[in-house]
């Protein structure tokens, strides 16, 4: 990158929503580049209100983090929900949307679905009650755990820059 | 040189410059060059005009009323489409329905234009800006079928409703397209005579645009954007040309001004439907191409332009060039028959980078453009070009650039490529900025080999034309290795798209759909035939029309019916020469045959699949009168070594990993006959031909190199 400032500054309008379309498009296209995870780390880690060190974001609002010699996941509202290894979702409100009634409220009445056939479960933060996370699945089905990433590896060998 | 007597003046006013062609009697000529002003093309053009005629010591008061034939071709008008800076805003009136055909579209216009790694990336793909916004789109309610019959007969109230809001909110222009129009066009007919009454009530003069009258055929998206762009962009580029027309009036020509038309042929600039001149630029090269391959009797050219942002490749085919019916043109799929040229993202301007990922070298796809390169400070580019690279290797003269006009620094050049290309790289900035130009070559190299192959044939069968800016300097790195006939590049490459100009025909086309099936059934054939016939009828009456506007006596208009047909229930349509009056017996099984024959000649033999019949997609009208050309003077064949006065020293060029002692040379000064060994690089203002070690260039009679590999 030419300019680490400008860099900068188009992956915080990127964050925010507000990078123009053409700019966001030329990011698509253009080449990968290697400093680019560095940079929206330390552009989330200045969004946030409190001090662990971010390894990993989640999701819009959750963040896998450093805090001491564990690694939690934590909303910006400042709830923690525990390890990173067991499913967030465990600790957090659900809403399950299993009946017409529930269902009406989101859908055009000629549209939706059936809820013999899917049910709609929504995970909320306990801390802010932000709307995290949103399943839609058979019922019955066990509560999916989106992602389980391997920090050590991830750090090592694509950073090159072990964690420890 | 007073005798000299201009008779055609041909110009190509690019986005950055114009050029323009200047042949005299004899059918010699005179190329000149100026910055194209885009708020009165008038202007540049005349300066362009005065920078050719300066060649011959004569003024533009003197030579304009000479002047027998202009021939028009420009950018401005697909500017303002690619720039969305057309005119508006726009009523349009649809079926009901059918109001959302802009935000819709199709999905080939959320890509077009991408090179091929972001069409596979589908996160890429985006709407466009509809040049129409959705409350300038009515829906009436009215239905046509696919056999033209009436479904639904047309509201009028609603017609009378929407043409009162769309004057309400200024519409400037109303377009009225339903489906099925070019079928039956009496509704669109009714509604235009509606609307025309509301207006008269209002006390309104704007115009109402017919899809059926503008462009009667299928696809109505295309249709209906062929309409919208008319207006757009078209019509606000009629001032400019009637400007034009009146300038060179005052300057004491005479002569008819005549505009490309994207199918070949030259329009006035009073035709009906201006659009039909929005793709005009490429278009010139492949009919100075054609007229090249008629002089030599050449059967099969494959024509390549090398400009600042594109590689333009175009074939002719037993002398025969491709119209395409659908292009895609600044996003928007059009029903503009257009000769088929296929472009790829890369030229001299093309600017290149190392990625830092994989350290590889990638090309564009963005380009310099008129700034060229680091090389041009004023340009303001920071990023290395094609140019830079060609500077660096010694193949483009730092003090000659376009005549020495503009100064390029070959160090600032180096320097950039030192640094962002060769280290990064670890190479030194020479072997690097020749890795860099092999690499453009060879992309191109395959575009066109890919082409040929296409096609079923291959180099062998061809010969090659290169031209344009850069097609010179790189015609023999793109051609390396791949056994064409010939390579040829004629001395005034720089400015061919405007001589192609000069070269077409004054001609008007019309298309229209009719969907009709022949098979062996004598009804059936009989039908096919009164139908291809009262189409010729009407067509041919619509050209006859448009020349006598022009002031012009029809009967002297040769017309050429053709038809677009196909196998039944295959998908692309081929272009097919007819015979008019067509009857029903010989007649159809001899358009059949010569069907069958241009198929295979296209495609395969062996994929033809004549079993469930012919569909005939178009009837094609060409009304063409002629007009004067330019002729190629040959000149007489003199000694294969060059005139002493024709040397301009030596430089050293890098070529293979070498420094050679490259022999240079003044194009202006060869004669025909002259045979020049490479290593070698023979100048002129415009144009650098590059002849690299090993190679050979002949100049023949007609100031055509011919380069050759050994």
């Amino acid at each position: 990158m030419a300019n680490d400032d400008e860099n900068k500054k188009t992956v915080q309008a990127l964050i925010s929503g507000e990078l123009p379309w053409a700019e966001m498009k030329d990011l698509m296209s253009g080449t990968k580049d290697p400093e680019r995870f560095r940079v929206v780390r330390s552009i989330l880690q200045s969004m946030v209100p409190f001090p662990e060190k971010i390894l990993l974001p989640l999701t819009p609002h959750l963040f896998i983090v450093q805090k001491q010699s564990e690694r939690i996941v934590k909303c910006d509202c400042g709830y923690e929900f525990g390890d990173y290894r067991t499913n967030w979702k465990y600790f957090s409100r659900v809403r399950v949307r299993d009946s017409e009634e529930s269902l009406k409220s989101l859908y055009h009445p000629d549209q939706g679905v059936d809820p013999q056939w899917m049910e709609l479960r929504e995970f909320y933060c306990p801390g802010c009650f932000r709307l995290l996370e949103t399943e839609a699945v058979p019922p019955g089905y066990p509560v999916v755990f989106d992602f389980q990433p391997d920090l050590d590896s991830f750090y090592r060998i694509w950073l090159k820059e072990p964690l420890d | 040189m007073a005798q000299t007597v201009p008779r055609i003046l041909a110009i190509d006013a690019g986005g950055t410059m114009t050029d323009t062609f200047v042949v005299d009697e004899a059918g010699a000529f005179t190329i000149g060059k100026a910055q194209t002003t885009p708020n009165n093309e008038a202007e540049g053009l005349l300066r362009s005009f005065d920078d050719a005629l300066h060649y011959w010591n004569i003024d533009r008061t003197s030579a304009a009323p000479h002047l027998g034939a202009v021939v028009y071709s420009g950018t401005s008008m697909l500017n303002r489409l690619l720039e969305r800076r057309g005119d508006g805003p726009i009523g349009v009136i649809v079926t009901a329905g059918m109001e959302d055909y802009f935000r819709m579209e199709r999905a080939v216009q959320t890509y077009a234009g991408y090179p091929f790694s972001d069409r596979l990336h589908v996160v890429t793909h985006v709407h466009n800006e509809p040049l129409v916004p959705r409350r300038y789109v009515k829906g009436v309610r009215e239905r046509i079928s696919f056999f033209g019959e009436e479904v639904v007969p047309l509201y009028d109230n609603e017609v009378r409703s929407a043409v009162h809001s769309l004057l309400q909110m200024g519409a400037r222009a109303i377009c009225i397209n339903f489906l099925y129009s070019y079928r039956d066009p009496r509704h669109e007919s009714e509604a235009m005579a509606i609307a025309q009454d509301v207006l008269r009530e209002q006390g309104s003069d704007i115009p109402i645009y017919l899809s059926s009258r503008s462009n009667p055929v299928r696809g109505d998206l295309a249709r209906l954007n062929t309409l919208v762009v008319e207006v757009y962009a078209a019509r606000p580029s009629r001032q400019q040309l009637f400007n034009i027309r009146d300038r060179l009036k005052e300057e004491g020509s005479s002569a008819p001004v005549r505009v490309l038309a994207s199918y070949g042929g030259t329009v006035s600039p009073d035709v009906e439907w201006l659009v039909t001149t929005l793709i005009s630029g490429p278009i010139g090269g492949i009919l100075g191409a054609r007229r090249l391959a008629d002089t030599y009797q050449f059967e099969n050219v494959v024509c390549t332009d090398v400009g600042g942002t594109s590689f333009d490749v175009g074939l002719i085919t037993e002398r025969e060039l491709l119209t395409r019916t659908e292009p895609t043109v600044a996003r928007f799929l059009l029903t503009l028959p257009t000769l088929a040229m296929d472009s790829i993202g890369a030229g001299t301007g093309t600017l290149v980078r190392i990625d830092p990922a994989v350290k590889r070298v990638t090309l564009g796809p963005d380009s310099a453009g008129y700034r060229l390169g680091v090389c041009y400070e004023p340009g303001g580019v920071s990023v290395p070009s094609i140019t830079d690279c060609d500077l660096v290797l010694g193949y483009i003269n730092p003090d000659y650039f376009l005549g020495g006009e503009v100064k390029v620094d070959r160090d600032r050049a180096l320097a950039a490529i030192d640094e962002q290309i060769a280290r990064p790289l670890g190479s030194d900035p020479f072997s690097a900025a020749e890795g860099v130009v092999r690499l453009l070559e060879t992309q191109m190299r395959d575009h066109l080999y890919g082409m040929v192959l296409g096609l079923g044939y291959s180099p062998e069968n061809y010969r090659l034309l290169g031209y344009g800016g850069g097609g010179p300097l790189h015609v023999a790195g793109y051609t390396q290795g791949l056994e064409f006939q010939d390579i040829l590049v004629p001395s005034w490459a720089a400015a061919f798209s405007a001589f192609g100009g000069a070269c077409a025909d004054y001609a008007y086309r019309y298309d229209r759909s009719i969907d009709l099936l022949i098979t062996t059934d004598a009804g059936a054939r009989e039908m096919v035939a009164q139908s291809l016939n009262l189409a010729w009828q009407d067509l041919h009456d619509r050209i006859a029309d448009e020349f006598l506007r022009d002031g012009l006596n029809p009967d002297g208009m040769s017309f050429v019916p053709s038809v677009r047909m196909q196998y039944m229930g295959m998908l692309d349509d081929i272009e097919v020469r007819a015979v008019w009056p067509m009857d029903a017996g010989e007649g159809l099984t001899d358009l059949v045959k010569r069907f069958d024959t241009l198929f295979a000649k296209i495609f395969a033999r062996s994929a033809r699949s004549p079993e469930a019949g012919y569909f005939v997609t178009k009837a094609i009208g060409v009304g063409i009168l002629p007009t004067e050309k330019p002729v190629l003077p040959a000149f007489a064949v003199g000694d294969a070594k060059a005139d002493p006065s024709a040397d301009k020293g030596r430089r050293q060029l890098f070529w293979r990993g070498e420094w050679h002692t490259a022999r240079l040379w003044e194009m202006e000064k060869l004669r025909s006959g002259n045979e020049i060994i490479g290593p070698a690089v023979i100048e002129a203002p415009a144009t650098t031909l590059l002849v690299p070690p090993g190679h050979t260039a002949l100049l023949d009679q007609y100031r055509v190199f011919h380069l050759m590999n050994g």
